[in-house]
């Protein structure tokens, strides 16, 4: 499921990709709100969640800038990001009182129909802006690929790959989903 | 295990040491616990800093594990110095100021590699892995300026030594060996670098990121503050475990161990840090290892390989047993520090013991884990309060623990009753002035006298323990 591989399929047709932009600007409301559970809600069970960090590597070198089972922020099944979610609702996250004010902006989406039906391979690319306290302003931005899966009215996350341009992360932390 | 490097140290230059600051002894104040904030935010201070602890000090540069094959390199830094850390020929490892001799471009720029050679972007310089200046374009106008090219190698870092896997750098050619810097503080480092014998590799690369603190907040925190933990990481405990962080300061069987500034807080419940990754298969590892564990390092040193505990090696390099995460804090001015963390694991366990802990330090211990989020907060305004010109004129505490000392305890370097304590802050601000206050390592007190011997740190083969 790599971007070459979708280049050259036929886009999903206009109703579908409008639903999918719908979903996918919904869950950065959610994420904006801090509705965790509500975002939490939109994982396929077998979620993979994944952001590698990223290397400095020449172009030449075959282990490139990322892999699986190198360093990441998330390496995540749906367990694990039920335990993130536990963090922020606890009244004992300090860090998060009073909250940090996020914007995620989504945009460049591209949707193909992926080999199983009802599945979709989704590319877009973020803006994450968090503000906390006076003067803290941390800017991310990323470029993601999602495998949608239809269910119900609307669909669920069942991969979602992150990919950040930051090889350093200039923030102290990473207070928020992607 | 020194390895002279490049046989030229008169190829890394030192200005002369200066004069140590005049008011040092209004900085710290050991008997009474009291420290000035101004420790965490003068710029004359950061400079000294510079000087008399990072570019003298061993400093950690890369696990063994990083480098197998000939020509591979790493770039890391000490303090604001990066460095080219690459594997030789004969096995040996040397590191070089990461710059061009010339016109002092920086020459690599990749985290991570293999090089059969350093070539500089800027006019095509190319050294050897050995640092030897190989050739340049238009080499023959050099020699005819008279410039001899045996003269302009990389600058080396002076002085290299590994502990058990740990490639350590010194810029420093007169400091004393890394065997005596680490001292009887390699008892303890045992209990992290040598559980079987088969020791120990970095898996899943390097993560960094940055936090507005002064290098000396995170330093101080992993050297003996379990202290707070009950506090800033109650949500993450309740998260991860699903109740609160152990009482553990009513523990008493808890303590606090340093030797030349280094420390070491713990426990011995063998597994309270390894459980807050929340996988119980390393915890059921850990159990299952410790008895091999027990016989090679006796049973204390047994209960400590994954229990609730931390600790630093003077002066930024810090890890946390159980949890596994290891980490560098390069200092980026006062104010500012770069963190660079790893995951380090038994070279001996099973692949998929291996892979759990990476995904658990991952998720506990960097920029987006449950636990570290929380840490970076306090790191960053515990520095930054100090902005205000009156605020950095106050003092704050770091008594905890005070008459706290145990003798006769049968263990190497200063062991304090209770691990939530500040006896090793107060240890690590003693090493520090001691290098502040010193033109030169020969002006350093040797306050902590070892005991054992370099027998007492080879181990019987686990195969033959077992």
């Amino acid at each position: 499921m790599n971007m070459a591989d979708h280049l050259q399929l036929v886009p999903a047709d206009r109703d579908t990709a409008y639903r999918i932009e719908q979903f996918l600007f919904r869950e950065a409301r959610l994420l904006d709100q801090e509705q965790w559970e509500a975002w939490l809600a939109l994982m396929a069970e077998d979620i993979h969640y994944w952001m590698p960090a990223i290397e400095n590597r020449r172009r030449a070198d075959r282990l490139g800038a990322y892999a699986p089972g190198r360093g990441a922020y998330f390496d995540d099944n749906r367990t694990d990001l039920g335990r993130r979610v536990a963090r922020f609702v606890q009244p004992s996250a300090w860090a998060e009182d009073p909250p940090t004010r996020h914007v995620h902006v989504i945009s460049n989406i591209e949707a193909y129909p992926a080999e199983q039906a009802g599945e979709f391979v989704v590319h877009s690319v973020f803006v994450n802006y968090r503000s906390r306290g006076e003067a803290d302003n941390d800017v991310l931005l990323g470029r993601r690929e999602d495998l949608l899966r239809a269910h119900g009215d609307g669909f669920l996350i069942a991969r979602r790959k992150i990919v950040i341009t930051q090889s350093l992360l200039m923030s102290k932390n990473l207070n928020t989903f992607l | 295990m020194t390895n002279a490097c490049n046989g030229s140290h008169s190829r890394l230059k030192r200005a002369a040491a200066s004069e140590p600051l005049a008011d040092l002894d209004d900085l710290v104040d050991l008997d009474q616990g009291r420290l000035a904030r101004r420790v965490y935010w003068d710029e004359r201070i950061y400079e000294h800093e510079l000087e008399k602890i990072f570019a003298r000090s061993w400093l950690f540069l890369a696990h063994e594990s990083q480098l197998p094959k000939a020509g591979d390199y790493l770039t890391t830094y000490m303090a604001e110095d990066n460095v080219i850390v690459v594997r030789q020929k004969d096995g040996s490892i040397k590191a070089f100021l990461n710059t061009c001799p010339h016109r002092g471009n920086k020459l690599a720029f990749t985290d991570a590699g293999s090089a059969r050679n350093f070539v500089c972007n800027y006019h095509g310089w190319s050294f050897g892995i050995d640092g030897v200046l190989r050739g340049m374009a238009g080499q023959e106008l050099f020699e005819r300026s008279g410039m001899v090219k045996a003269d302009h190698g990389l600058h080396p870092v002076a002085q290299i030594a590994t502990y058990k896997g740990l490639v350590f750098g010194n810029l420093d050619p007169d400091a004393p060996s890394l065997e005596s810097y680490l001292g009887d503080f390699r008892y303890y480092l045992d209990v992290m670098l040598d559980m079987d014998g088969e020791g120990t590799e970095f898996i899943g690369g390097c993560v960094k990121s940055v936090i507005q603190c002064n290098w000396k907040v995170p330093v101080e925190n992993f050297i003996g503050d379990i202290y707070h933990a009950l506090w800033t990481h109650d949500s993450a405990a309740r998260a991860m475990l699903g109740g609160p962080v152990a009482e553990v300061y009513k523990d008493p069987d808890s303590y606090h161990v340093n030797f030349n500034g280094h420390g070491w807080e713990f426990n011995l419940d063998v597994v309270g840090n390894a459980a807050t990754l929340g996988d119980k298969e390393l915890r059921k590892y850990l159990y299952g290892i410790q008895p091999k564990v027990a016989e090679r390092l006796g049973e204390l040193r047994s209960k400590m390989i994954g229990s609730i505990s931390s600790a630093s090696v003077f002066p930024n390099l810090s890890f946390l047993p159980g949890q596994n995460t290891f980490r560098v804090w390069h200092p980026r001015g006062p104010r500012k520090i770069e963190l660079h963390t790893w995951t380090i694991v038994n070279r001996s366990a099973p692949q998929d013991i291996k892979e759990r802990w990476l995904k658990g330090t991952m998720m506990t211990f960097s920029p987006s884990g449950v636990f570290e989020m929380d840490d970076g907060e306090n790191f960053e305004f515990s520095t930054r309060t100090n902005a205000g010109f009156v605020t950095r004129q106050q003092d704050l505490y770091m008594g905890l623990g005070r008459g706290s000392q145990l003798t006769h305890t049968g263990l190497p370097g200063n062991v304090y009753r209770n691990q939530v304590n500040e006896a090793n802050h107060r240890a690590f601000y003693q090493r520090w002035l001691d290098l502040m206050r010193a033109k030169d390592w020969s002006e350093v007190p040797q306050r902590d006298t070892p005991r054992l011997t370099e027998a007492d740190f080879v181990h019987a083969p686990a195969k033959e323990a077992a």
